[in-house]
């Protein structure tokens, strides 16, 4: 027990990684709200973000950082793009639940 | 709370796994012999200006701390009802992922980190929290018992053999594993010389990030332009209301006092209905 609590490994940071990604994938999953699974997608791509540079310092390679900069970039543009979307079906029907979105007009 | 359960299963997961991990260790025992040798490897200082090491208990204390800072504001994501309390939750997980990529030796990406997510996008969360101002009626969509049994005793066995496989990753090159990474050789100044950077530091990541990445570079550029237009020409109304052409410009005070007039019907709509 001491082993796996006091040296740690890439492994740890890995499991960190996959339990942020289903922590994550159940919020996509149970959330109704519309603003929480952005927020959830968030984290699944921080998970693997957290795995690329985790892999990237295992092989000493640079570009996991490179590629982790320009998911960093993708993220910020995808949330943008779909705090916007929220906004505009918020705006139309005056609630952002998904279970109610069933329509593409309001 | 159901998630809270499902984590508590999977630590139990994660236990009953570390207790059959020794007799798999004298199965296998190469993985072990990988596993001393950098022990004697780390005593030695490393070189260059990365002073990190992480052969006191020290550094697995910190990296348990922010490994549940991170989990801990996942799971504040996950399950409050309030949404500033989940994005309270989100900068908490931001920061902790901030200081796990510090550990990981991604310095830039670490500042990157608290600067991007945890100070631009959370702000921009918190905007749209407060565009909407509504708590739900009910945060988690309804499933039957029998799913939920199933779908978590799948998940719980999922994540139990992701977890025992990820364990037992190991690094190509377990010697320089566990040091601080090796310099990274760079043309200095001078034609002709080079110069030695630290590994993750913004100077080695932009030479990569201008040199084989340049394309990729440029395309996130157009993306984020895109993105920004996209952005405006979706949160813009579509067309004004019939009834707004016909009267003069509305200023803010107006708009913002109407929003207030239909939160307030939309409130007491709530209530009615609760309470019917």
């Amino acid at each position: 027990m001491s082993d796996i609590l006091f040296n740690v490994g890439y492994g740890h940071f890995l499991v960190l990684a996959a339990l942020l990604f289903l922590i994550g994938t159940a919020g996509v999953m149970i959330r109704r709200n519309a603003l929480i699974i952005v927020m959830s997608v968030e984290l699944m791509l921080n998970a693997a973000n957290m795995t690329l540079l985790t892999f990237s310092r295992m092989w000493g390679d640079l570009s996991g950082h490179t590629f982790a900069l320009i998911v960093i970039a993708v993220a910020a543009a995808e949330a943008a793009v779909g705090l916007a979307i929220v906004v505009a079906v918020f705006r139309g029907r005056r609630n952002v639940d998904v279970d109610r979105l069933t329509t593409l007009r309001h | 709370m159901r998630v809270l359960m499902l984590i508590v299963t999977m630590l139990l997961t994660l236990g009953a796994i570390d207790a059959i991990a020794p007799a798999l260790a004298i199965a296998d025992p190469i993985p072990a012999q990988i596993n001393n040798k950098p022990r004697v490897a780390i005593t030695k200082r490393s070189q260059h200006s990365d002073k990190i090491e992480s052969k006191d208990k020290g550094m697995a204390l910190l990296f348990w701390a922010f490994a549940a800072a991170t989990i801990g504001g996942a799971l504040f994501v996950v399950t409050r009802r309030n949404l500033i309390a989940a994005v309270m939750g989100m900068v908490g997980s931001f920061l902790g992922i901030s200081a796990v990529y510090m550990m990981l030796y991604a310095s830039f990406l670490s500042v990157i980190q608290m600067l991007v997510y945890a100070g631009a996008i959370m702000v921009l969360f918190v905007f749209v929290v407060m565009i909407l101002n509504r708590p739900e009626d009910e945060p988690v969509a309804p499933t039957g018992r029998a799913g939920q049994a199933i779908g978590g005793l799948a998940i719980v066995y999922l994540v139990g053999r992701l977890i025992f496989m990820l364990m037992k990753v190991q690094p190509p090159n377990p010697a320089t594993a566990v040091n601080a990474p090796a310099p990274v050789e760079l043309p200095g100044d001078i034609v002709g010389t080079t110069e030695r950077v630290d590994w993750g530091s913004v100077k080695a990541v932009g030479w990569d990030l201008f040199g084989p990445g340049l394309f990729v570079f440029e395309a996130t550029s157009i993306l984020l332009l895109i993105a920004v237009v996209g952005a405006i020409a979706i949160a813009r109304p579509l067309h004004e209301d019939q009834d707004n052409q016909s009267e003069p410009r509305h200023t803010p005070r107006d708009e913002a006092a109407h929003a207030d007039a239909a939160r307030k019907v939309a409130d007491a709509e709530a209530t009615t209905g609760g309470h019917a």
